[in-house]
């Protein structure tokens, strides 16, 4: 062939178009299939009154190799800012805290709920995970992650195994995952149930510490119908080590007006203007989880409802329902509204606050994620499939938590005015999938 | 509820499960619509991960429907 | 092959979400992929490109005794009257022959007389195949349409260009027949007849070469145009460690020399891409280089 360059099929074009009669409709479109498929998220979670604010991207990329084996790999980049309750009550006057680093104070004003602003963190958080298939019928998987702050770490390592039943029909599928997390905190961890200190004051801080969590799970998938698939999952998760947060802590108050014991710092000194203890949480904490979902197929619509129920040996029951619905818009669109509703009762050792001059309890923390609250989350998701393939979605959802605090816990002047830290949050969420 | 009650009650609800479970299902090639992606139980994984990250956060429990991810120092 | 009579049935099965006619045509299993869930529909679709494939297949089959390939084989040097189809395959043998500086010729029936690619060992004598190059060679045919006239004893054989111009006729029908996306893929050699709607693309393995390859296939999408594929599959001889591709040079009577063992071209229709692939064999060792040259994508394997 020393004609010149695309000469051969120019010439070829001509002649196949003379003996087909008409000349091809469409230019030709054929590629290697991708590789890697990327899932990819910008979420935006902003929490209303100056609480915490997240940005974060997250990407997932899986590369699927002959016979069904595939890898796995996660990346998280989040950033945190914004402020978070401190565990203490608020008072008729202003108060004044020292910060975790020890090194200022802030103030918040009268009436206010204390807020800690501190917090600007960055974490990154890593995940790789194979899967492979033993034979025909089982199924086997690997896992690590890791993540990363400056004031915490997590390592874990995961493995999991499942075998097929009845013409793949009944999965069975056992998991196990282990974890070793080590808490940093900026000015070292206080112990627990020691006062808040002076500015400049470390005499009450130690060093890190760490945590050792292990998860296990069983589970039975099943295919019911044509449409219809359900899976129920028993999980256990034990915790051991420090499990209590050494930023937050509790207000020391009198026993009859329920108001925090007032304090005078050091002379010359920044410091804490009433008393404060650090809290305290047992060092292990046993979880127990029965969690169903099924996916159901109705005409083009899916329907993707699950229910789970967790109790632990803190006493903290939760019962959550999620509920989603895929309702296709035409042939390349969808809408999804999803509910979800979530109720917790609080932990055996969750308080308001410690009573001077009584003898402490065994643990306690003001922590409002350990109180007694019901949470609704509303929000819809729109998505669609490009012209190449790709699909992309935004979904918007609105999360409000409100909760009560027991009326045993509340002392003197702290009724009616002591009430839970509601919270109202948006969530705002991109997300982009391809194939590369 | 009763703890060691609880756990016995899941593992015995899924053993029966598995066990009843011989006769039901459907033929391979009846398994079209259960091979859509949209009929997967995780359809969307990083979604599900972010979901269970906000809840852990902001909540006392967590996972259910497996784990993967790890935790964090989140307030 | 010439014993093998496959029954001309049809049937509609459900394959990964889409509907798969099936037949057997020019010794080669055919299926018709549609994007649809209607089985009548599925039926019809089906029905029309077996017909259409059978139809080509009895009028151009070397195997078929009296259509008119037989006829310009029996002929005897004298000139044979053809029909518009016909004449149009010739005009296009003719630039073929043209174009490929005689590498492709359909007048090369007569060297299977000498060569049967059964994976064995028995190549021929080089004087017979001397002899045999007596009755090959486009330039000893005269084509003054719609009169074709071939020297005695010289077979032409339509082999080269039969499927892949039956993938496009049938193609066509079915892209005027119906709005949904269908693929029309007769043994390998496949074309697109729309763009699919509910699917990013439709996903085509390429075989592996060596059976024992087991799953390693590459996969490829199309969306639009064609696909086909030249290779030594499954026809080859091999003698002394030497592999005797099944592609013969007309010119000389012989297998080119260093073949692909495969190439797979990518192309707006099946007869380019068929004919493209063809001429890159051809090529022989310059098969890579001579379709980098024409710009078209293409998957090797040597």
């Amino acid at each position: 062939m020393t004609d010149s360059k695309k000469s051969v099929s120019a010439t070829l074009a001509a002649a196949t178009c003379s003996l087909l009669g008409s000349a091809p409709t469409a230019p030709v479109q054929a590629q290697e299939e991708p590789s890697w498929d990327f899932n990819t998220a910008l979420l935006y979670y902003g929490e209303d009154n100056d609480r915490v604010q997240d940005l974060s991207l997250n990407i997932l990329g899986k590369r699927y190799f002959v016979d069904d084996r595939a890898l796995t790999l996660g990346l998280t980049v989040d950033t945190l800012t914004g402020a978070t309750p401190n565990g203490a009550i608020r008072q008729g006057v202003p108060q004044t805290f020292t910060r975790p680093s020890g090194s200022s104070a802030y103030t918040i004003p009268a009436s206010e709920l204390p807020l800690d602003d501190t917090f600007k963190d960055t974490r990154v958080a890593l995940s790789a995970a194979w899967e492979q298939p033993l034979g025909r019928l089982w199924k086997t998987g690997v896992g690590f992650s890791g993540s990363f702050e400056y004031d915490y770490t997590h390592l874990g390592l995961n493995g999991s195994l499942s075998r097929d039943f009845n013409q793949r029909n009944t999965t069975v599928s056992a998991g196990l995952a282990v974890a070793r997390d080590e808490w940093d905190p900026v000015g070292g961890t206080p112990i627990p149930f020691s006062p808040m200190l002076d500015v400049g004051d470390i005499g009450n801080k130690t060093g890190t510490e760490t945590k050792d969590v292990i998860d296990a799970v069983l589970g039975v998938t099943q295919v019911i119908s044509r449409n219809l698939l359900v899976q129920v999952n028993y999980s256990f998760s034990n915790s051991s080590g420090y499990l209590t947060d050494p930023y937050k802590f509790l207000s020391l108050v009198d026993g009859v007006t329920g108001d925090t014991i007032t304090r005078v710092p050091a002379p010359g000194a920044e410091g804490p203007s009433h008393e404060f203890r650090f809290e305290r949480r047992p060092d292990d904490r046993t979880k127990h989880s029965l969690y169903t979902q099924a996916k159901y197929y109705m005409g083009g619509k899916v329907l993707d409802a699950s229910y789970r129920y967790m109790t632990d040996d803190w006493e903290i029951d939760s019962h959550t329902l999620d509920l989603r619905l895929r309702w296709p818009l035409g042939e390349r669109s969808y809408v999804e509204p999803h509910l979800r509703f979530y109720t917790q009762s609080e932990a055996d050792f969750y308080t308001i606050s410690l009573v001077d001059g009584v003898e402490l309890p065994a643990f306690a923390s003001a922590d409002y994620r350990l109180g007694n609250f019901d949470a609704i989350t509303a929000g819809l998701k729109y998505g669609w499939k490009t012209r190449s393939g790709s699909e992309m979605s935004v979904r918007a959802e609105l999360y409000r938590q409100s909760g009560t605090i027991p009326g045993e816990l509340l002392i003197g002047n702290q009724v009616g005015r002591e009430t839970y830290p509601d919270l109202d949050a948006i969530i705002l969420q991109f997300s982009y999938q391809f194939g590369w | 509820m009763n703890k060691p009650l609880l756990a016995s009650f899941g593992i015995a609800t899924l053993l029966a499960l598995a066990s009843g479970c011989s006769t039901m299902g459907v033929e391979p090639w009846e398994r079209d619509i259960l091979a859509r992606d949209d009929m997967q139980l995780t359809a969307d994984p990083v979604e599900a991960a972010i979901d269970d990250h906000i809840y852990f956060s902001k909540e006392a429990s967590s996972g259910g429907r497996g784990f993967g991810g790890g935790g964090c120092g989140c307030n | 092959m010439v014993d093998r009579e496959p029954a001309r049935s049809v049937s509609v099965a459900a394959g990964q979400d889409c509907l798969v006619g099936r037949f057997d045509a020019m010794a080669s299993p055919c299926e018709i992929l549609i994007e649809s869930d209607d089985r009548d529909e599925a039926a019809r679709l089906t029905r029309i490109a077996a017909d259409e494939a059978w139809r080509i297949e009895d009028k151009f089959s070397r195997y078929r005794p009296g259509n008119i390939v037989a006829r310009i084989n029996a002929s005897r040097a004298e000139a044979v009257e053809v029909d518009e189809e016909t004449a149009a395959l010739l005009d296009f043998a003719a630039t073929l022959h043209a174009l490929s500086n005689g590498r492709f010729d359909i007048t090369s029936g007569a060297l299977r007389e000498v060569w049967t690619f059964d994976g064995g060992d028995g190549l021929p004598d080089p004087q017979a195949v001397r002899n045999v190059l007596l009755r090959v060679g486009w330039e000893k045919a005269t084509w003054r349409r719609p009169f074709f006239t071939v020297q005695a004893g010289m077979q032409i054989d339509l082999g080269g260009i039969g499927k892949e111009y039956a993938v496009d006729r049938v193609a066509g029908m079915l892209r005027d027949a119906a709005i949904c996306s269908t693929v029309v893929n007769f043994g390998g050699d496949l074309a697109v007849t729309r763009a699919p709607r509910e699917r990013r693309a439709w996903r085509v393995g390429i075989e592996p070469v060596y059976a024992h390859e087991g799953r390693g296939d590459t996969v490829l999408e199309i969306q639009t145009g064609a696909l086909a594929t030249s290779g030594d599959a499954r026809r080859y001889l091999v003698k002394d460690g030497i592999r005797y591709s099944h592609i013969l040079d007309p010119r000389n009577g012989w297998p080119v020399e260093g073949a692909p063992r495969s190439v797979t071209v990518a192309a707006d229709t099946c007869t380019q891409a068929g004919m493209l692939s063809t001429l890159a064999m051809l090529e022989g060792y310059n098969a890579e280089a001579f379709l980098d040259g024409e710009g078209v994508k293409y998957w090797c394997r040597r």
